[in-house]
């Protein structure tokens, strides 16, 4: 039955504005948690959950992406059936803006999905950060004979800010889907749906068919609500273990710095249920700690050269902290360096960034600075 | 199958008994080394770097773990469509089954295997050392001299050379003679037990070699010694790198330690010469809170909460808080609690060592009941892959212990 299910994901979202982060690569290429890239979470999940075909849609800035998926192959997805398929957008000579609305992505990847096996699809954003089992997300499915099964979270004092990013479910008794409430101005409900969900993969390419030919661009509105008001059963799935949403420079800095804590580690990483999460293998060397090293509460990929010291911080692979450097509150991504005698706090440092001697590099620990691919400062 | 100008073969048969409890369940190439790595995968990494795709690994003691290490070959590029990486245990046929014999024999036995390949030459490697190695290097100096076989040497202390196979050459590195664990040795080049053979000569000499009852069927006691005889070209490749046997305890503990010298011995850090394995798939390190992390080596799902000095840590080791590790190497997936304290030991993988308890103790209460001096020549513990060790228990120095203690 496992094998019996399409994964679709989107590598980009719409809602999501990461600045400098994303100016050079999609966003399921952002590098996250040391080793990973954003993307490595969703696709170890669906590899995890038994899933053996996967496509991934690519509708902009695709190189990184392809470059660290490669054949697959660190996913066991490099198959002679089925396997990973990258997505690039159908060139329609039209502007991007439109290419990356879910309607229309899904509707350049009809010969994919046509070409399919499988009866049943998963479609999911990339940027909920979560360890989730969707096999049991399908037994549900089945189990409900439903249309569509929606994953959701429980959510509760959202800002007025924060709720209009929301789609909030209406639930009843049996968590039938009644209602959404599309980026609402009010928490009118504490049901927030995570952009994931199962459906047959025939149902979804005639409701994107449908969706397309009238001139309809969203899957929430045009796909699931027009479900709900179809009154075909559409079910809802709770999801209760830990998730972030990477959707902002904050939120990004925050889900990194979750990862300073053992029991969101232990559940993530898929450490006791033996659901790991895989990435491009790069085969660097362990990290070396100086005999100047002075580290604490950090969480630190191989390769990594530490004269320094280093608090509260994210080192991903190859980072050097010279001596007499202070690195506090930090995420320095892949060959960061940081010279002899720095001070850098609440920074973000895209990959390969050079800090010269004796700089001092201070953000706001609610608002970080962002430091651009291979800066020299 | 497509021709190939080089095959390589990998003895990895070898029970490596000097490596005590490590090696009961394991065959020697598979003994993690240097924090993420296994022994085999030098050898298997210079190949390909080296441009040899091609590599038959013979196995024989304890092949299991090492052959689910090796698998398709893919962390070391060697899954290939042509060519590849092939585990070769011994077999039966409808004559006879027998299990290697030794060195020489078991690249008799696999004869078919290599002319499958139909190769000019073939190399042949130990499984037992590191070191990084360009063979093609070799090779081609094997080709431009026109050699039958090409014996990679090393200058060894003069001091150690009766320990080792050692080659006289003449002054174009000629061999001129071969001495096996020579008293008074003629030359400190000492044999690394790396092999370029043109494939026709060692054909035709592993054949006469097995046809021969009073032969042990070793290349460096047989078939060496058998080609000198009838004057054949052999020729000396001196190779001047970093290079360890390491088939004692003190020798892996050295090795290890080696590399977090300031000039390390192997230096792993080398864009252009990376050595490949297999990946754990683990998260990255996490140093906790009032841990203290100086002049070591991690990896990969490490959590460190304790103190940790002068020490080499593998994938998923945990040093609790109030634990102190020193000198020491700690092999994959062990637990140290917390209090405990691990002075100059070598711990298995998976091995828990208990709260507040001592391994490499000096105190006079300390248990001796596993005092091995044959193993450990020197002051280093062994706690064996697996072994619990209860709270509060003292390991004597010098100890090896391959069951639980509680």
């Amino acid at each position: 039955m496992k094998n019996d299910m399409l994964g679709v994901i989107f590598s980009e979202n719409p809602e999501a504005s990461m600045g400098e982060l994303t100016s050079l690569r999609a966003l399921a290429a952002v590098p996250v948690g040391g080793r990973y890239r954003i993307i490595d979470f969703m696709l170890s999940n669906m590899v995890n959950s038994g899933i053996i075909k996967i496509g991934i849609t690519t509708p902009v800035n695709y190189q990184s992406l392809t470059d660290h998926l490669g054949t697959g192959k660190a996913w066991d997805m490099d198959r002679k059936d089925d396997g990973l398929y990258i997505l690039p957008p159908k060139d329609t000579g039209e502007s991007n803006v439109e290419a990356v609305a879910g309607i229309e992505i899904l509707s350049g990847i009809t010969p994919f999905l046509a070409k399919s096996k499988q009866e049943y699809i998963l479609v999911s954003d990339c940027n909920t950060i979560c360890n989730i089992d969707f096999d049991e997300i399908l037994e549900k499915h089945l189990e409900n004979d439903a249309d569509f099964t929606l994953v959701y979270t429980k959510v509760s004092n959202l800002t007025s800010k924060d709720v209009r990013k929301h789609i909030l479910l209406d639930l009843d008794e049996d968590n039938n889907v009644t209602d959404m409430h599309i980026y609402p101005r009010k928490q009118v409900t504490d049901n927030s749906y995570m952009h994931m969900f199962i459906t047959k993969r025939e149902l979804l390419m005639d409701m994107v068919e449908y969706a397309s030919t009238h001139g309809k661009h969203q899957i929430s509105k045009d796909v699931l609500l027009k479900a709900v008001n179809d009154n075909m059963k559409v079910c809802a799935c709770e999801f209760s273990g830990y998730r972030r949403k990477i959707d902002s420079i904050q939120s990004y800095y925050g889900f990194n710095l979750d990862l300073l804590k053992k029991d969101v580690r232990d559940e993530l990483f898929g450490l006791e249920t033996d659901r790991p999460i895989f990435t491009k293998i790069k085969d660097t060397i362990p990290t070396k700690y100086a005999k100047t090293a002075e580290v604490e509460n950090s969480f630190i990929a191989d390769g990594c050269k530490i004269e320094g010291t280093v608090r509260n911080s994210i080192l991903f692979r190859g980072v050097h902290v010279a001596k007499g450097a202070t690195v506090e509150n930090c995420i320095l991504m892949q060959n960061s360096e940081i010279m002899e005698n720095c001070l850098v706090e609440n920074v973000i440092f895209d990959k390969g960034v050079i800090l010269r001697s004796g700089k001092k590099l201070v953000g706001q620990d609610t608002y970080p600075m962002v430091i651009g691919k291979e800066i020299v400062v | 199958m497509r021709s190939k100008e080089c095959v390589a073969m990998i003895l990895a048969g070898g029970q490596g008994s000097r490596l005590g409890i490590l090696t009961q369940n394991v065959a020697k190439p598979a003994v993690p080394f240097g924090g993420k790595y296994r022994i085999i995968d030098f050898p298997l990494s210079n190949c390909a770097h080296s441009g040899i795709d091609t590599v038959g690994v013979l196995t024989q003691y304890q092949p299991l773990e090492l052959n689910t290490y090796i698998a398709n070959g893919q962390p070391w590029d060697l899954d290939r469509t042509n060519g590849g990486v092939f585990v070769l245990p011994p077999y039966t046929s409808a004559e006879k089954g027998e299990w290697y014999k030794g060195t020489a024999n078991a690249i008799y036995q696999n004869l078919g295997f290599i002319r499958g390949f139909n190769p000019k030459y073939v190399v042949i490697l130990s499984g037992d050392h590191i070191y990084k190695m360009d063979y093609n290097k070799m090779l081609s100096a094997h080709k431009k001299a026109k050699a039958d076989a090409t014996i990679a040497v090393i200058e060894v202390p003069w001091d150690e050379a009766p320990r080792f196979g050692i080659m006289n050459t003449d002054e174009n590195m000629q061999i001129v003679e071969f001495e096996e664990k020579p008293a008074e040795p003629k030359s400190n080049l000492a044999s690394m037990g790396v092999y370029c053979f043109s494939w026709d000569v060692l054909e035709k000499y592993l054949t006469a070699d097995e046809a021969n009852p009073e032969s042990e069927n070793d290349f460096g006691k047989n078939i060496i010694p058998a080609m000198l005889g009838d004057g054949l070209k052999l020729m000396a490749h001196r190779f001047d790198g970093y290079w360890k046997d390491v088939g004692t305890i003190q020798s892996l503990w050295e090795a290890n330690m080696e590399l977090l010298d300031d000039q390390p011995g192997c230096d792993l850090d080398d864009e252009n010469w990376k050595i490949f394995s297999r990946n754990p798939v683990k998260p990255p390190q996490y140093i906790g809170e009032g841990a203290i992390i100086k002049n070591s080596y991690t990896t990969e799902g490490c959590e460190v909460y304790g103190k940790v000095e002068h020490s080499i840590l593998f994938e998923g080791v945990t040093v609790e808080s109030g634990a102190n590790v020193k000198d020491s190497i700690i092999l994959p997936g062990a637990v140290i609690k917390s209090g405990a304290e691990v002075t100059k030991a070598v711990i298995g993988s998976d091995a828990v060592i208990g709260a507040d308890a001592v391994i490499g103790s000096t105190a006079d209460g300390a248990n001796n009941d596993f005092n091995n001096t044959k193993i450990l020549s020197d002051d280093i513990t062994l706690i064996g892959p697996g072994v619990n060790i209860g709270d509060k228990k003292e390991i004597a120095v010098c100890s090896m212990v391959t069951a639980d203690i509680c």
